[in-house]
């Protein structure tokens, strides 16, 4: 599932998937403005299933964030 | 329902957008009182779906009201051919959107005036300033109140003052020539308001249309984008059996043919009533089936339950010919070209084959027949910018063009046939009534166009009111009936004694009777009898305007560069056999 996430980042951002790491958000990659990064939150949702409430959507300012709340949610990153 | 892609995937297409093969071109506006971002990119992707090359210009968070009041604003600078205009009612409303009951049913009354006349003023003073036309989208009406069930027995209550915001909005603006007003009402609905309407994002961004539906916001506002650049389809060919009815006629015959009141039968039933409804706003109907002609055109004539009946269809093509050289063959006979046609077959086989044949025609996707009114009703692609008197009458003028067809068959020998067709020609000036006709053939002729020159209807009024110019156009008639207005010209009177043709144009319809020869000769005779000496003309070659190639030649005028001159002292070839007045 880890693989799923960072194929949507990286299409999102549009980066290489090699370039994204657990570190990787608005100050690593530029591309990773404001307005993306509600786009990656919207497709991240819809491709997961889930719903983040707002607080957890505003815990998020990266991608080891991201991973943080979909196991919070119950995705297994480690499929 | 067409399933639209998500927006990520506009975003990164927008990135990679080339205008290469672009054929043409626009500019595109967006002025919005909240977030809109990733529309101008999705829409910069449609355009370049379509072979348009679109630039945009995005007005910044809530500025709409400073760039459209200062005339040094960089919307002005930017110049476009079409500016979108969405204020949300939230924030038109303020704190009323919460509890429009806090102030008194005049105040209120009042506060709806203010408003309205404030976004009719700012939308004047807009269109006043630019070219470009303004497409302003109407208020959605919220669906809760504070008073629930109460609601419908307050007088002037939150959803009477979006209506009536609504309403005068369209009272003073509906029909102006550059004003569009956009039902952004309507698609609120269509999607519903709680699927638009995405409470997180709004707290998070300001985002009052979900991301998932800007892509179907772009698709909607294409419609118009289409509109303004006259890419508008003109006639839908259609199948027959399994798209008109159910079953097939050679296997279940005419009474087991679907087709009433049965579930599937209503379905067809349906979609016949869609495409009459077209048919009489002016698209064109034709049927390209591969079938025993006898056999089907009996279901046509005489089934109780069709809804289009044989006059509905400018031609048929019913044989078991090839689906695609029926396809030419009807774009030949109407004289429409194969990109303004679209083509409905239930059969995902002939779709594919018509699709690689001819990608120019715009094949529709069908699934199910109880489907098939929802996708013929959702295509933006017979948006036109108009409806004028010639579309509401081109059925019966098609139906006339069989008929003539058929004569002709008759007749024989083309010089017999076109004097026994008693054709007359009746030259009008640009006024009010026929501007905006005159504005639509520059915008759509594209076979016999000599310069292929697009005019909006402003163009034409200025055109009017500039003493060097002479704008006219021409109502053929003959003995089958009116073509209406089918042929327009514009001369610039450059001096005293040369004029200069700027555009000269002839719907197809009404091509190759010599009508073209008698329009340009009484040009001639006019000027003329003013003095002038020579008239020049310009023949510009587009991929669609060979019918124009040689008719300067073959008139008499002579080749100088790019300019063709004709001397008025040279006699004049005109044909005999048609009246002008």
């Amino acid at each position: 599932m880890s693989k799923k996430l960072f194929e949507i980042i990286s299409r999102v951002m549009n980066i290489q998937i090699s370039q994204i790491n657990d570190d990787s958000g608005s100050e690593s990659i530029k591309e990773w403005d404001s307005f993306n990064m509600y786009v990656l939150l919207n497709d991240i949702e819809k491709e997961f299933n889930i719903k983040f409430s707002l607080e957890e959507t505003l815990e998020i300012k990266n991608v080891g964030d991201f991973k943080k709340q979909l196991e919070k949610h119950g995705v297994n990153l480690n499929e | 329902m067409f399933s639209e892609e998500k927006l990520s995937t506009y975003l990164n297409r927008a990135k990679l957008l080339s205008n290469v093969n672009s054929e043409k071109k626009i500019k595109v506006a967006i002025l919005g009182s909240f977030t809109l971002n990733g529309l101008e990119e999705t829409i910069r992707v449609k355009c370049g779906n379509k072979k348009i090359q679109c630039s945009t210009y995005v007005a910044g968070y809530n500025q709409y009201n400073q760039e459209i009041l200062n005339e040094k604003s960089g919307l002005y600078k930017f110049s476009s051919d079409m500016t979108f205009l969405i204020i949300d009612t939230r924030s038109v409303l303020n704190k009323l959107f919460f509890n429009p009951y806090s102030i008194s049913v005049e105040d209120r009354k009042q506060f709806v005036k203010t408003k309205s006349d404030e976004i009719i003023n700012l939308a004047k003073i807009f269109v006043n300033q630019t070219k470009s036309k303004l497409i302003l989208s109407n208020f959605v009406i919220p669906t809760y109140s504070p008073y629930e069930i109460n609601e419908a027995r307050e007088e002037f209550g939150l959803q009477d003052m979006v209506r009536a915001l609504n309403q005068n909005i369209k009272t003073e603006l509906g029909h102006d020539p550059k004003i569009y007003l956009h039902d952004l009402n309507s698609f609120v609905t269509k999607f519903g308001e709680n699927n638009v309407f995405d409470y997180k994002q709004f707290f998070y961004g300001d985002i009052k249309i979900s991301l998932n539906h800007i892509p179907y916001l772009a698709e909607e506002f294409m419609g118009y984008v289409k509109a303004v650049l006259g890419l508008n389809k003109k006639c839908i060919v259609l199948d027959l059996d399994n798209t008109l009815w159910g079953g097939i006629v050679g296997e279940d015959g005419f009474e087991g043919i679907k087709l009433g009141d049965d579930p599937i039968g209503r379905a067809f039933v349906d979609f016949q009533r869609n495409l009459l409804a077209l048919n009489q706003r002016g698209i064109i109907l034709a049927i390209n089936s591969k079938n025993n002609f006898d056999d089907t055109i009996e279901i046509i004539r005489k089934h109780p339950n069709m809804i289009l009946k044989e006059d509905n269809f400018a031609c048929f093509r019913i044989n078991w010919n090839d689906k695609v050289v029926n396809m030419e063959e009807i774009s030949e006979e109407l004289n429409i070209g194969l990109d303004s046609i679209v083509f409905f077959d239930d059969d995902p086989i002939n779709r594919y084959y018509m699709k690689t044949a001819l990608p120019q025609v715009l094949t529709v996707e069908l699934s199910d027949s109880s489907s098939y009114s929802q996708t013929l009703k959702s295509m933006n692609d017979f948006q036109m910018l108009k409806i004028t008197n010639e579309d509401t009458k081109r059925s019966k003028m098609y139906l006339d063009q069989r008929k003539r067809t058929e004569f002709q068959k008759h007749v024989g020998n083309l010089q017999d046939f076109l004097k026994q067709l008693n054709i007359s020609v009746k030259i009008k000036k640009a006024d009010e009534y026929t501007i905006p006709r005159i504005s639509q053939l520059t915008l759509k002729t594209n076979q016999f166009n000599l310069t292929t020159r697009r005019y909006q209807e402003e163009d034409i009024r200025k055109f009017v009111s500039d003493e060097n110019k002479l704008v006219e156009c021409a109502q053929i008639q003959d003995k089958f009936g009116d073509n209406g207005i089918t042929g327009v010209y514009i001369i610039n009177k450059e001096n005293q004694e040369e004029w200069l043709i700027d555009t000269f144009l002839l719907s197809c319809r009404v091509m190759g009777r010599g009508v073209e020869e008698a329009l340009l000769s009484q040009i001639i005779e006019r000027a003329k009898m003013k003095g002038v000496k020579k008239i020049k003309a310009r023949y510009i070659k587009t991929k669609k305007n060979k019918p124009a190639e040689n008719f300067l030649s073959n008139f008499g005028f002579t080749q100088n560069g790019d300019i063709w001159i004709f001397e008025t002292k040279k006699p004049i070839k005109k044909p005999e056999y048609l009246v002008i007045s």
